[in-house]
């Protein structure tokens, strides 16, 4: 077998802009994303989800390469389904963190040239971010931005998150977890920012909640403070929403 | 042993790598090489262009047009290329980039639908269904590093929905109310998102006409690939319409002006 | 037994007109022509015991192996050829590690259950270029010991690709007598102790040599250790209690 050299004119990548990001809080996870998608300076649609529910436990935000993107969710849907069929449950988000692992390093060669952020709910109930590079190395966090914006949102999260570079007043000490109120404000300060001062950024918001069994998260908040859109599928106790935002346009 | 259900059952490759320790697009192939398959040529680049697509959505379905120009390169070689192609019923495809490769994908998309009727199931392939089929080829072809040099429109009207979407070489794909490929994506959409975004539900066709026939207007000042005569198409509750070729009514007096461009002597 | 023979016996995968696969039905008598192994479930865990038949002084019972691990989580007695078995534990081993390195968890036991049982069918002439894993049906029945989220379970598995769920279950040339054993002195809330107790009075009553702990195993699988062999001194400690 005798293989011919070639040279390739062809790039089989592209940037589609956009930015995503993840918070886990102690019983419940945001991930959001923008839906605008470009290529260099032309927005190419105000709307394509880059955030994808994917059981009523885990919730993907995909960001990178469009085409790579939508295809790897596909796969991992399919795989999903496949698991459901033979094992008889859900995947666990634990499990799902590894899968990803595994579908993005067979690709080492030729990766799916996206980053993927996995938001959800572990198995003991509390709320779990795990992030990945483009070949599959992943961790898990309380937090994480990626993105066209990654450099803007992720030192902002370290700061409002982490409580980098502040010192707690006299007698006082930061709390471990964040409620979802103050969660959700910081996702959207992050956005409104990066919309701001990054051009691949804007147009629309999409944040995906999701909560605990038994999880009262949600009463913490002011019953007109977002709309809510329930998208749960199954009676298993865990809840996902879904708040739609705008963002500016320009 | 293989302890892989899936591959149980199929048939027996020396060279199958059950374990998949090759990337995927590495792995020894067991189709037959001759002495012409070193001659297998992939599309590095495109040849015979056409440029770019224009549509929108308006209140009875979706409009799209298309020049009848395909270039060799800076030469105006093809002056009556069709480049919008009713797909089935209720959809309409338009192609910029590789005019061979379109072809190609026009022969595929007539065998597609084909099949689809012969089969007489009750089923029935519509824009959505298309769009998705166009979308994983043109991506397949790309991942095998061999794509199909095109920006694609593909527009139609089912059950009273409104479908507009697009897919490129990468296998790319977007939908939106106005889209636009190629050269109309810098200089037409912004035009066609001013004119059309939020109010797609009660433009009329008439106003739609004047909308598409200005940005061909425009594309054909500015654009040095595009041609004065173009075909409009319609998808609607009635079915895909394709106009015969149009002419655009310009004025080039203004370039008696401009220096380097009229009959100055210096 | 089968005295009338028929030419439908001749093809592994051939019906015959009342529906019958003859060569799957040998199978499991084959496995009546086994050692007794029984099976029992409890809240605590699984525990599984095998007759090892030592026919000779000079043979060395400890290299009789019936009782093997799967995973950590996971444990499997056998009763038949046991021979064939080693391709079922196998590919019960690469199913589970394959599943944990795929999805970092521990493979269900019905699950590990299912993919041996996938196997067992696959025997047969080969089509054209197909591949033909084996020419006969396995000549073996397991037991399939383990916990997961469901907590402790016990799965039969035999040479037709069935497999069932049981509370306690015996396999073997003894297993009729076993398993009336089993169903009078069986109860929901036993103690692995009182599993222990049990399984080796069931098999001591089915043994024609005297029981010791020599030409019996015992095995376990626990919430806590996993799959574990008991050694011989723990052996010899619960038959003495017996």
């Amino acid at each position: 077998m005798t293989q011919q050299p070639q040279q390739h004119a062809f790039n089989p990548y592209t940037e589609n802009g956009g930015t995503i990001l993840a918070i886990a809080g102690a019983d419940f996870t945001v991930i959001a994303g923008d839906t605008r998608q470009s290529e260099g300076y032309s927005i190419q649609t105000r709307y394509a989800p880059k955030v994808f529910k994917l059981t009523d436990k885990a919730v993907l935000a995909v960001n990178g390469f469009a085409a790579d993107g939508n295809m790897f969710v596909k796969k991992v849907k399919q795989r999903l389904e496949w698991y459901r069929h033979a094992h008889a449950k859900d995947m666990p988000i634990r499990s799902i963190a590894r899968l990803i692992q595994t579908m993005l390093y067979a690709r080492r060669f030729f990766p799916y040239y996206v980053y993927n952020i996995l938001g959800g709910i572990e198995e003991d109930g509390t709320g779990a971010v795990y992030s990945f590079d483009p070949v599959g190395s992943y961790e898990r966090e309380a937090c994480r931005a990626a993105g066209a914006a990654q450099a803007l949102v992720q030192p902002f999260l370290d700061n409002q998150i982490y409580f980098k570079n502040q010192t707690p007043a006299p007698g006082t000490v930061f709390p471990q977890h964040l409620p979802l109120s103050t969660v959700l404000e910081i996702v959207i300060d992050s956005f409104t920012g990066a919309t701001e001062r990054h051009i691949e950024v804007g147009d629309g918001l999409e944040m995906y909640v999701v909560l605990s069994k038994n999880s009262n998260a949600l009463q913490g908040l002011r019953a007109d403070a977002h709309s809510f859109q329930e998208v749960t599928s199954t009676a298993d106790g865990e809840r996902v929403f879904v708040i739609r935002r705008d963002l500016k346009k320009d | 042993m293989d302890h892989f259900p899936t591959n149980w059952g199929r048939p027996r490759a020396e060279g199958f790598d059950a374990y998949a320790t090759h990337p995927i697009h590495q792995r020894p192939s067991n189709t037959p090489r001759d002495a012409f398959s070193a001659g297998v040529q992939r599309t590095q680049q495109p040849i015979v262009t056409g440029t770019s697509v224009l549509a929108l959505k308006y209140k009875d379905g979706i409009m799209m047009a298309a020049d009848n120009l395909a270039s060799y390169g800076s030469l105006a070689r093809f002056k009556d290329v069709h480049r919008l192609q009713a797909v089935g019923t209720n959809t309409i495809v338009g192609a910029g980039g590789d005019m061979s490769d379109f072809q190609y994908i026009q022969r595929m998309l007539d065998e597609l639908v084909i099949d689809e009727f012969t089969a007489q199931d009750g089923h029935s392939l519509g824009p959505a269904e298309i769009h998705e089929y166009l979308s994983q080829v043109m991506y397949a072809r790309r991942s095998k590093m061999n794509p199909l040099w095109n920006s694609l429109l593909v527009g139609g009207f089912t059950d009273g929905k409104k479908f507009l979407a697009y897919v490129d070489l990468l296998g790319t794909t977007y939908s939106a109310t106005t889209l636009a490929t190629g050269y109309g994506s810098m200089i037409a959409q912004p035009l066609l998102r001013k004119a059309v975004e939020g109010r797609e539900d009660v433009l009329t066709e008439e106003e739609a006409r004047k909308i598409i026939q200005e940005c061909m207007r425009v594309l054909y000042y500015r654009d040095a690939r595009s041609l004065d005569k173009y075909q409009v198409a319609t998808v609607t509750a009635e079915g895909v319409k394709i106009s015969d070729s149009l002419y655009l009514e310009t004025s080039w007096s203004f370039a008696e002006g401009i220096r380097g461009y009229g009959a100055q002597t210096q | 037994m089968f005295l009338t023979r028929s030419e439908y016996d001749r093809g592994v995968n051939t019906f015959s007109p009342e529906g019958r696969l003859f060569q799957v039905e040998y199978a499991i008598e084959a496995i009546k022509l086994g050692s007794t192994t029984v099976g029992i479930k409890t809240p605590e865990g699984v525990v599984l015991g095998v007759e090892k038949r030592v026919q000779s002084p000079l043979l060395e019972s400890s290299s009789i192996e019936k009782i093997m691990e799967i995973d950590r989580h996971l444990g499997c007695a056998m009763s038949g050829l046991t021979a064939d078995a080693r391709t079922m534990i196998d590919h019960a081993r690469v199913t589970a590690q394959n599943h944990a390195f795929t999805y970092d968890e521990n493979i269900k036991v019905e699950s590990v259950t299912q993919a041996v049982c996938d196997l067992a069918l696959r025997f047969g002439e080969s089509v054209h270029d197909e591949e033909a894993m084996m020419s006969r049906p396995f000549g073996v029945a397991l037991l399939i010991a383990g916990i997961d989220e469901k907590g402790p379970q016990l799965y039969h598995t035999d040479p037709s690709g069935t497999f069932i769920r049981y509370e306690a279950k015996a396999i073997g040339s003894g297993s009729e007598a076993a398993q009336g054993e089993l169903q009078d002195k069986w109860h929901k809330q036993m103690t692995l102790k009182e599993a222990h107790i049990l399984t080796l009075r069931v098999l001591k009553q089915v043994m024609e040599e005297k029981l010791d702990q020599h030409n019996v195993q015992l095995a376990q699988v626990t919430p806590g250790s996993g799959f574990e062999i008991l050694d011989e001194a723990r052996l010899k400690a619960i038959i003495e209690e017996m």
